[in-house]
């Protein structure tokens, strides 16, 4: 690969993280879009090279989370089952699904995104006394976080586990297919089902990305569909986009930026459709 | 969670040391490994390319078996608690990403 596409490749994925990281999103679904779009990557090379920055990030940013306690360990663990049996299908399914399926499942998740990402998140976090016949109960996963606004500890409860489990399979599956985070659907799992707070819930959600996406990315480098000379300089930039967006980007207004992302997502969104309706857009590949 | 506070903060701790290192150790690999290469093109007489791919591709397994040695390592420590249920549950997950390696052979 010419030393410009790595530096390109490096750039994109650097911009596209640091942008991602000030809305707290994971820059994963750009970058199937970035490469395939402006780089004329295949999808399956694109879904590789994504999995890598999506470990990458998910690693990089697990240390001040778990050192500030916001991370649930021990549910983060119980819902790995789940999502990384979800990524096992997924890698089972890759090799059978059509690329324009692929094409087309993406476009959804874009969609759904954008619109998540118009609908601000509620706290829904439940108070009452937990029920001691709960699954969640059962393995001592309720657990408390400290709220530095409120200066203390805040106990919170583990809500419905295997409706989260259900959800976590699901996104599992979807980060395998697609070599993203899956954020999309780990959102409502963990604040409609498990009902955590939301900086639990970010935080542990973050945790896990990174054993999920490893669960397919394992399968896809023994299998060969890793390209180094992609995967590696994209995740160099996703890690450290990722870090300059959180130290450097925190005064651009966020509001503005949420619309921004919400067009460049239904941007994106229609050009994947395209794409696997077989129709290309002129100015693309 | 009946474990006291302090021992689920140290494991913590441990967890994120390994998860922050290993980033940096993956990240430099690769850093390392694209400044080869790109040292290749500026002068093709250094025979730095392939060593620049062997690094990039040490950073990129690195960073693929970093969330798998997180698991392994909260096995080791589950296992030291003797709390058997999540003993159970990380090497669950362990086997479940090696049978996707095996299934991919």
């Amino acid at each position: 690969m010419a030393s410009s596409s790595v530096a390109w490749l490096f750039a994109a994925s650097f911009g596209a993280s640091a942008l991602g990281g000030v809305l707290g999103m994971a820059s994963g679904i750009f970058i199937v879009p970035i490469l395939t779009l402006l780089f004329g990557v295949d999808i399956h090379v694109a879904i590789g090279a994504s999995i890598v920055s999506v470990i990458a990030c998910s690693c990089g940013s697990a240390a001040p989370f778990l050192k500030e306690r916001l991370t649930n360990v021990r549910l983060a663990v119980v819902l790995e089952t789940a999502t990384t049996l979800g990524a096992l299908t997924g890698v089972v399914l890759i090799g059978i699904v059509p690329t324009a399926f692929l094409y087309g499942l993406f476009a959804v998740i874009l969609a759904l995104s954008a619109q998540q990402m118009l609908a601000r998140r509620r706290e829904a976090v439940s108070a009452g006394a937990a029920d001691a016949r709960s699954w969640a109960t059962m393995l001592r996963l309720h657990s408390s976080f400290p709220d530095r606004a409120l200066g203390r500890d805040v106990r919170y409860q583990v809500g419905k586990l295997p409706l989260g489990l259900s959800l976590m399979y699901g996104a599992g599956l979807i980060s395998a297919l697609l070599g993203i985070g899956s954020g999309v659907l780990k959102i409502p799992a963990m604040d409609t089902a498990l009902r955590l707070p939301i900086k639990v819930s970010s935080a542990t959600s973050n945790f896990m990305i990174g054993v999920t996406a490893a669960g397919s990315a394992g399968a896809y480098l023994v299998r060969g569909d890793i390209d180094i000379g992609i995967a590696g300089p994209v995740a160099l930039g996703s890690v450290v986009g990722a870090l300059a967006g959180a130290h450097f980007l925190m005064r651009i207004p966020a509001d503005k930026l949420r619309i921004f992302f919400v067009v460049v997502l239904g941007l994106l969104a229609v050009q994947m459709l395209l794409s696997a309706l077989g129709l290309q857009i002129p100015g693309g590949h | 969670m009946n474990q006291p506070v302090n021992a689920v903060e140290r494991r913590d701790r441990i967890v994120a040391g390994l998860l922050s290192h290993g980033t940096w150790i993956a990240s430099a690999a690769i850093a390392i490994g694209l400044a080869l290469q790109l040292l290749h093109r500026f002068d093709a007489s250094i025979a730095l390319a392939d060593s620049g791919y062997d690094f990039v591709k040490a950073g990129v397994v690195i960073f693929i078996g970093l969330p798998i040695a997180r698991v392994a390592l909260l096995f080791a420590i589950f296992l030291r608690a003797r709390d058997y249920t999540f003993v159970a549950l990380s090497a669950l997950v362990l086997a479940i990403i090696g049978a996707g390696v095996v299934i991919a052979l």
